[in-house]
């Protein structure tokens, strides 16, 4: 394993965050020490180890239509709304 | 005395036999809670109108008929706030109930109080919370542990019978641990998790935080089973959990991880860990000196996968349909990132920051998924040992509670505060924790008993008996 090389704004960027300056510095440090911890997996030998350990079988149900909530319901708690849709600002031009 | 001080199971046969009265619980509660409270800071929510009305229309013959029962603040409540002690769910009010919730109250009980959490669940002092910190009833200038801290104090402190927490890395073992109350992780595919906010949704499990053994399996045996909604729940027959307790730990094999056992740990709680396996000698048990050998990557395994799913989780908070907003946003994208910036706080934009970066192109072969492999590894370490013996005794927490604000900004530190709790919920497996010793300075120090998949009832039993054999679950915190 590497060294980490972490931008932190660019990585928040990535996940809609926007930081401080202030922010920004102490993370920076913060993460790199957390991340300096995880390198010592980098010693354990996993050759031939399967990947995704899934801790349970998925059990599925029949896909049949049954009933859910109401337009009302799931509208209730958004923050702008108008004929029964989610009001966002402009996308296009 | 107050209804308050009782235990859920005593207080089920008083009400069935209808020499007392829901609503009598729910005042002495009340009266507890106004004296209380206020030091403590167990909740961030009380509807004390509406838990009046729902003891006055609770059905005694029901399982858990009119029994108060205080829940985590991330779990959906249809009509309720459900914060996650997060400021992004701001004017949030559930439109169903988690199937947990569901469980209860069709099994009879009534909801009073939402406990406090750190954000999202993220911590293991509840000093992440955007709705002020909780504090230890055994010593409020100490924390009482992360992230259930709320529901740990509630119950500890006589401000709540039971409470329900979720448990991702330790959330509801370390907080009891801290608190002196039992609490249970049940093993994953136990529960339903529809309706409690994900975290980390290969590690989240639902579990009761109880004044004794006995309690917790009452709520385990109400709460467990199969759920269309949550495809991980496993298909398995109903259990009642400690029907015909056997108070006796005869025979049993119990397992001593050598790797839990590290020279310079707190040697109070070495101490009792250590009385505590000798009592189980004494009384019949074998004890077996077994190996994790993977445990010291566990909490770096843990810190890449859980902040990895959380990062994906936590990308539905982006005030489009619900929660809070940003006011007057430029574009979408400013909406989005104001959102998130000014609704989330510091440690979980740590964590989401860093699950984005190792899921990242050009990392996820050195951090995620050598973290998989690495949890592969943990999982087959549980399973070897479980050859060996039947339980596995650990202590449940490195130390008794620390100070408040004392790794408020070390989070690393902060982690490490769940080394002996995250490789069960890295393998799957369900594990107990039970007060077994307090400190001199008179602060409570947890036992974990960790079963093989499944194997509640094993835990349940040895739990039991040694509980029933000490009176450590009797004790008072001073606030």
């Amino acid at each position: 394993m590497s060294a980490p090389k972490l931008n932190v704004a660019d990585v928040a960027g990535l996940a809609r965050l926007s930081l401080t300056p202030d922010e920004t510095t102490k993370f920076t440090a913060q993460l790199s020490q957390i991340l300096s911890h995880m390198e010592t997996l980098g010693q354990i030998p996993t050759g031939d180890v399967p990947e995704v350990v899934p801790p349970a079988q998925p059990v599925l149900r029949k896909d049949i239509p049954t009933p859910s909530l109401s337009v009302e319901a799931a509208l209730a708690n958004a923050p702008a709304q108008n004929n029964d849709l989610i009001l966002v600002p402009k996308i296009v031009e | 005395m107050s209804l308050a001080h009782e235990t859920l199971a005593s207080l089920r046969r008083r009400l069935s036999s209808k020499e007392i009265h829901s609503r009598d619980i729910v005042k002495d509660l009340l009266t507890e809670i106004g004296a209380r409270e206020k030091t403590v800071h167990a909740f961030t929510h009380i509807d004390e109108k509406a838990a009046l009305a729902a003891a006055e229309k609770a059905d005694s013959s029901l399982p858990l008929g009119g029994i108060p029962i205080a829940l985590k603040d991330n779990l959906n409540v249809l009509g309720d706030p459900c914060t996650c002690s997060s400021k992004i769910l701001e004017g949030y009010r559930a439109p169903y109930d988690a199937t947990a919730v569901a469980r209860l109250r069709h099994a009879g009980a009534i909801f009073l109080g939402r406990t406090n959490m750190d954000e999202f669940a993220m911590g293991s002092s509840t000093e992440n919370s955007a709705l002020g910190v909780t504090r230890n009833p055994w010593d409020p200038t100490r924390i009482p542990g992360g992230s259930s801290g709320g529901s740990a104090a509630a119950v500890a402190g006589r401000l709540a019978i039971a409470a329900l927490g979720s448990d991702t890395g330790g959330s509801i073992r370390q907080p009891a641990a801290l608190c002196g109350c039992v609490g249970l992780k049940p093993t994953y595919g136990r529960i339903s998790r529809y309706g409690l906010v994900a975290f980390a949704s290969s590690l989240d499990q639902i579990g009761p935080l109880t004044r004794t053994v006995e309690d917790s399996a009452i709520l385990l045996s109400a709460l467990s089973g199969h759920d269309p909604r949550d495809n991980t729940t496993e298909l398995r027959k109903p259990e009642t959990f400690l029907s015909k307790p056997e108070g006796s730990v005869k025979g049993l094999r119990v397992g001593l991880p050598k790797e839990y056992f590290l020279p310079g740990m707190n040697a109070e709680t070495e101490a009792a860990i250590r009385s505590a396996s000798q009592w189980f000698e004494k009384n019949g048990a074998t004890l077996v000196e077994v190996s994790l050998p993977h445990t010291p990557a566990a909490i770096a395994v843990y810190y890449i996968l859980a902040t990895a799913e959380a990062s994906a989780n936590l990308a539905r908070f982006d005030g489009v349909r619900y929660g809070r907003r940003a006011v007057d946003p430029k574009d979408l994208l400013d909406l989005y990132q104001r959102t998130r910036s000014e609704g989330f706080g510091p440690e979980v934009k740590r964590r989401i920051i860093l699950g984005t970066f190792v899921l990242s192109q050009g990392y996820t072969d050195a951090y995620y998924r050598k973290a998989q492999k690495v949890r592969g590894l943990l999982r087959q370490d549980f399973e070897s040992a479980f050859t060996k013996c039947d339980l596995l005794l650990t202590p449940t927490s490195p130390e008794p509670a620390f100070p408040l604000g004392e790794r408020t900004q070390d989070p690393l530190k902060m982690y490490l505060a769940d080394v002996f709790t995250i490789s069960t919920n890295l393998a799957g497996n369900g594990a107990i924790s039970l007060p077994c010793s307090f400190t001199k300075s008179n602060l409570p120090i947890g036992l974990q008993l960790i079963g093989p998949r499944f194997g509640e009832e094993k835990i349940l039993q040895a739990a039991h008996a040694y509980e029933q054999a000490h009176d450590f679950w009797k004790r008072m915190p001073p606030v």
